[in-house]
């Protein structure tokens, strides 16, 4: 599925394959793009995140059992991240869910939209009914240090202040959007999820005070605050331990997907844990091996060239006692330092918005 | 419609820059403050120790010799409270130490009749429970029944603490008891000395500055301060006609929730700015009717920038030519008394024509509004909107216009017509107890059925959460108590409201004291080092914390307040209730009651520090309402009463107990337009304020036929017989118990429990058993015929109950009765 703001898109845009989706990688250089994402504000095309709607009268008992945070008083004016595990707690998606009157509205992460669907039908109950609503509405975002600006010129200077994870219905010349005040960079972010017929305006008129980034440009801000990237950390067999995203996980739950699995994982305290490195020539690959002393403790997860940093930024599985700040281990023969997250420290923890 | 006009004679004020009106006027209009370093050497432990300080000599030469000696709190409102009475024209009773008949006596001299005694109220806005002479917390309503005792007020007596807009929140409900009818002056203020724990508190939360504050350049930080002002509130017609002054218009309020935080304000303003609308549509005007602005003006980050914000939401591109300043840069955050003291400043502002000025304003910084730069500015100023945020998301935006009286003869021009008060029928819809005896209203019915009491359980919220876990964990015993009871009323009235509609629902809160657990955790942290307090305990030892909470928790952004009338505040919230749905301010009113026993651990008291320990237990209890223990199951026969419970073997005394107890208060019209099934509409109030057992028999004076059924306010106390006596007396065939023989004594959620029972034996015709159907005597009467009774025998009442009475009280304060009838 290819975005529906393709035809507005430069025409070198990069695009790439993630996932089910073919998105917009880069519109013109990642420098250039992470510079605009870290240094002002950013246009995002989310078209890769699917929206699918849960309602009916079973809809908040059914999303409180398939996501694995706690929805029940999701109100409307207010979205949270949450994983979804399937049963034996290995990570299905990660997704924003939206409280709406009538139930709930999932996002999925990029390119995961079908296996998300799929694992929706698949537990399925009387009552509550799944929607894709992807062939109508699709996601514009904004995320920088000023992006807050731009809300004030684009739609509302009301709305750029709202706190964190609060939603609100929303006018955009006479288009009904759903705007959220969400972020995946430590920097300002805000979600609008708009009906597609009105997307390319949308983009055209925040085009007019800001620049496009692409997915590569997200990505690695994302990478910086480490911000989870499921399609790259979330590797087959690991748990949500061993990714670092227990904090997406709340077992206090009374019972969800994958609870069990969690909690035995939680219990046992095995397996690895990922941490944060820097150091080493080049972009190791993933499955490369991490040695402590010249002995196997873990292996790189994901690696990219971090602008932000001017060098190699990796996550790194390792042995728990090794998922420290401050070690020197090795990657391919390389040296290489183990890191405290954020890896840098965003604009926008300065700015006020004003 | 036009409302009657309800206007200011009288203006009294003592804080750290001025002693009385004349003097704080002086003083703000030629830019002399009154922040500087605090002497105690206590206060030597904290790094920021400037502070807005009332020297005592200022107090001690406005009062009689030997008022309410060591009480500090008292003796500030004293003299604020004397300065407005004083200024209105009206007689000051004799000092002596009981007060005389009061006004409309002749007391004081030849002169214009004043209002009668018993249409003479107090409104007080006060955020601190203050320490008594022994370095325990008085009841939070006991500086108002000192005033008004010494003032001979005898109307409407409401305790108000919405932390610090509590000052502002007084005067708007003082209009509101004008506008109902109930009373023909009060005297609407508020007042908070200044206290060791709350300074340590707000030095824990690192918002003090270091310097006197400097707000909206430099906010940095605020200083407390603490005063006391007042101001006289009269209807137009009857000021002019005993010839006063106006000195302006009260012309509308406003009140919102925030529903964000319990400390922070909403930074996106709109809390704010919602009660800004709210007050000006009150009003009758519009934004572009504002001429002045006295703003909160802490002079922290977040409330200077969130104010910028509301300046900006509400007035649009004509923001930067409003003048708003502070005068807390002259006189400090005197919290429960800010938003009289600020509302005081925006009368004489009116009077003068002239905008007070922040002072310390940086004239480097870029402030892109007029915050009245230093010096005071003369100006044309007809309107004057003045705004108070607080702890708890609680906003309040009060109106002030220049008085605008008919045409016509006299100096003082005439009344203008207004139409008669508004009325609109009000029903309960949903209730939500959660009590030892059970949590939910299922779970009541069946322990009242089966004659199970709550026997001292604490309430269980087991096996449900009533909020999203994320918040849930953080929050203290009395908010979850608050929040479950809530989520159980509105489920019960069935109300399902889209989010827009939330942003008008209203919340009214009652509690006698409190979070106890959030009181005493801060207390000890502070005796332990004062530079290391509890500061979550902090946030929400302010009285409306646990409201705020279920405003957050539910979505609520509707008009909210926070009644501290010991076990009185439930009818009283009830009374605010009934006065926004009349005023169509809110069609879906919240009133929700909570209290809990102490922490059982003593607290120690920093030595010079003025902190206080826990709030005292209540004593004398029997454990039996009016003496009589509940009879353990419907089959069982009624026991014998015997004052003291003594003999008595199978039933257990109730002694204090926890609770909360919720219920939805909805306009007739809009449960007929839901289909909502109501309990009962609410066919009167009634609240009489006094000592002694007079005021029980007045209380009981309701319009219409006699009731069957009375749930009275009887806790096992002595003076349980005075009640017993005055019902049998005025209502002699109306069945009697009381839901503290169902669990124990909770303070104000018994008083709401009394209001819900009520509800619940018009609608289902169930209540609480109380004795045997013989009609026991009544504990501490004499002779042989039963003073009371007779009393509810079993849970199933024989007939439907057309009209029930529930009774609240607050010994030696206000009493109050509410009258419930079937739809």
């Amino acid at each position: 599925m290819a975005s529906v703001l393709a035809t507005r898109h430069p025409e070198d845009t990069v695009y790439g394959q993630v996932g089910d989706v073919t998105v917009p990688l880069r519109f013109s250089t990642l420098a250039g793009e992470y510079q605009v994402l870290r240094e002002r504000a950013a246009v995002l095309d989310l078209g890769g995140h699917r929206l699918i709607e849960i309602t009916g009268p079973a809809a908040v008992d059914f999303a409180q059992r398939i996501l694995a945070r706690d929805v029940e008083y999701l109100t409307s004016d207010r979205c949270m991240m949450s994983l979804v595990l399937d049963d034996s707690g290995q990570v299905v998606d990660q997704v924003i869910a939206f409280g709406r009157e009538d139930g709930l509205l999932l996002e999925s992460s990029c390119g995961a939209g079908s296996k998300l669907l799929d694992h929706l039908n698949a537990h399925a109950v009387d009552g509550a009914e799944i929607t894709d609503r992807s062939a109508e509405l699709t996601v514009i975002g904004l995320e920088g240090p000023y992006a807050w600006g731009v809300v004030g010129r684009l739609i509302d200077g009301e709305l750029a202040s709202l706190p964190f994870e609060s939603v609100v219905d929303a006018t955009w010349e006479d288009v009904d959007i759903v705007f959220a005040r969400t972020g995946y960079t430590g920097e300002y972010g805000y979600q609008m999820i708009v009906p597609r017929e009105a997307a390319s305006r949308l983009w055209a008129g925040a085009l007019e005070h800001a620049q496009a980034a692409g997915q590569e440009a997200l990505e690695l801000a994302m990478l910086e605050v480490r911000q989870p990237i499921p399609r790259h950390e979330a590797t087959p067999g690991a748990t949500v331990i061993e990714i670092g995203a227990n904090w997406l996980v709340d077992i206090t739950k009374d019972d969800f997907v994958g609870r069990d699995a969690v909690l035995e994982a939680f219990e046992s305290g095995d397996g690895r844990r990922t941490v944060g490195f820097t150091g080493c020539e080049g972009v190791p690959a993933p499955g490369t091996r991490v040695l402590a002393g010249g002995q196997d403790v873990g292996e790189v997860v994901h690696a990219v060239h971090s602008t932000g940093l001017g060098a190699t930024l990796g996550l790194a599985r390792v042995d728990p006692e090794l998922a420290a700040a401050g070690l020197d281990l090795t990657v391919g023969g390389l040296g290489v330092t183990t890191l405290t997250s954020p890896y840098i420290v965003p604009k926008s923890w300065s700015i006020p918005i004003i | 419609m036009a409302l009657r006009p309800v206007v200011v004679t009288g203006l009294g004020i003592i804080c750290a820059a001025g002693r009385d009106p004349a003097e704080f006027w002086t003083r703000l209009t030629t830019a002399r403050g009154g922040l500087a370093p605090i002497e105690d050497p206590a206060y030597a432990v904290f790094a920021a120790r400037h502070a807005g300080q009332v020297p005592d000599a200022w107090i001690d030469t406005q009062l009689p010799a030997g008022v309410e000696a060591g009480d500090r709190t008292a003796r500030l409102a004293l003299v604020a409270a004397r300065q407005a009475i004083e200024q209105a024209g009206l007689p000051l009773p004799d000092p002596g130490p009981s007060a005389g008949p009061g006004f409309g006596s002749g007391v004081g001299g030849p002169g214009p009749a004043g209002p009668d005694p018993g249409r003479f109220g107090i409104i007080l806005g006060k955020c601190q429970a203050t320490p008594g002479p022994q370095g325990r917390y008085q009841p939070m309503h006991h500086t108002a029944d000192v005033v008004a005792r010494r003032l001979g007020l005898g109307g409407p007596r409401v305790l108000v603490s919405t932390a610090c807009a509590a000052g502002g929140n007084a005067v708007g409900l003082a209009r509101d008891k004008i506008l109902t009818g109930e009373a023909d002056a009060v005297l609407a203020g508020g007042v908070d000395p200044l206290l060791f724990g709350t300074y340590a508190g707000f030095a824990g939360l690192q918002a003090l500055s270091t310097g006197p504050c400097r707000p909206y350049s430099h906010s940095d930080g605020l200083n407390l301060g603490e005063g006391a002002a007042f101001l006289l509130l009269e209807p137009l017609d009857l000021a002019l006609a005993r010839g006063a002054t106006p000195l302006a218009e009260v012309a509308g309020y406003g009140l919102s929730a925030d529903a964000y935080h319990a400390t922070a304000p909403d930074p996106t303003g709109r809390g704010g700015a919602g009660a800004v609308r709210r007050a000006l549509a009150d009003a009758g005007l519009t934004p572009a009717d504002v001429h002045y602005v006295s703003g909160h003006g802490t002079g922290t980050p977040a409330n200077d920038a969130m104010e910028a914000k509301v300046m900006r939401l509400v007035f649009g591109e004509r923001a930067p030519q409003v003048p708003t300043s502070s005068i807390k840069s002259f006189v400090g955050h005197t919290l429960g008394a800010a938003g009289a003291v600020e509302a005081v400043a925006s009368v004489l502002a009116l009077r003068h024509g002239v905008a007070p000025p922040t002072i310390g304003f940086d004239d480097d910084s870029r402030a892109d509004l007029d915050y009245v730069p230093n010096d005071a500015r003369p100006m044309t100023i007809d309107t004057v909107v003045s705004n108070n945020y607080a702890f708890g998301g609680n906003n309040v935006s009060l109106v002030l216009t220049r008085p605008r009286t008919g045409a016509g003869p006299g100096p003082s021009g005439q009344p203008r017509p207004h139409d008669p008060p508004a009325r609109r029928d009000a029903v309960i819809t949903g209730l939500g107890p959660v009590t030892g005896a059970g949590t939910g209203i299922a779970e009541t019915a069946a322990a009242i059925t089966a004659g199970r009491r709550a026997d001292g359980r604490a309430p269980s919220l087991e096996g449900r959460t009533f909020a999203p876990r994320s918040l849930w964990r953080h929050m203290n015993r009395l908010s979850r108590l608050a929040i479950a009871a809530s989520r159980l009323a509105w489920e019960d009235a069935g109300l399902k409201l889209p989010r827009r509609a939330l942003d008008d629902v209203a919340l009214v809160f009652a509690t006698g004291a409190g979070s106890a657990e959030s009181t005493g955790g801060f207390d000890d942290s502070i005796a332990l080092n004062p530079n290391k307090p509890a500061v979550l305990s902090f946030s929400n030892v302010v009285l409306n914390a646990t409201g705020g909470a279920v405003c957050q928790t539910l979505g609520l952004r509707g008009p909210t307040t926070t009644i501290c009338n010991g076990a009185a505040s439930a009818s009283i919230a009830l009374d605010c209730a009934l006065e926004m749905i009349a005023a169509g301010k809110a069609d879906v009113v919240l009133v929700v009651a909570a209290d809990e026993t102490p922490a059982p651990q003593a607290t120690a008291t920093p030595e010079g520090a003025g902190s206080a320990s826990a709030a005292s237990a209540p004593s004398a209890h029997s454990g039996f309402p009016y003496g009589l223990p509940t009879s353990a199951s419907g089959a069982e026969g009624g026991v014998p009463g015997v004052a003291g419970g003594e003999g008595a073997s199978g039933p257990v005394a109730q002694g204090a107990g926890s609770g909360a107890v919720a219920f939805v208060v909805e306009s007739a019209e809009h449960c007929a337009q839901r289909g909502g099934r109501p309990y009962a509409r609410v066919a009167g109030t009634r609240h009489v304020a006094g000592e002694g057992a007079e005021p029980v028999a007045r209380s009981l004076e309701l319009p219409g036929a006699a009731p069957g059924l009375v749930v009275g306010a009887a806790t096992g106390l002595p003076r349980d017989a005075e009640e017993a006596a005055a019902v049998r007396a005025r209502m002699p065939d109306a069945l009697l118990t009381a839901s503290a023989a169902l669990i124990g004594d909770c303070q104000s959620a018994t008083g709401a429990m009394n209001i819900a029972l009520a509800a619940l034996a018009v609608r289902d015709g169930i209540t609480p058993a109380l004795a045997g159907a013989s009609g026991p005597e009544v504990a501490g009467s004499s002779g042989g015929e039963a003073a009371g009774g007779p009393y509810v025998a079993g849970p199933e009442l024989a007939g439907a109950v057309e009209r029930a009475v529930a009774l609240t009280a607050a010994h030696d304060s206000v009493r109050g009765a509410v009258l419930l009838e079937a739809v």
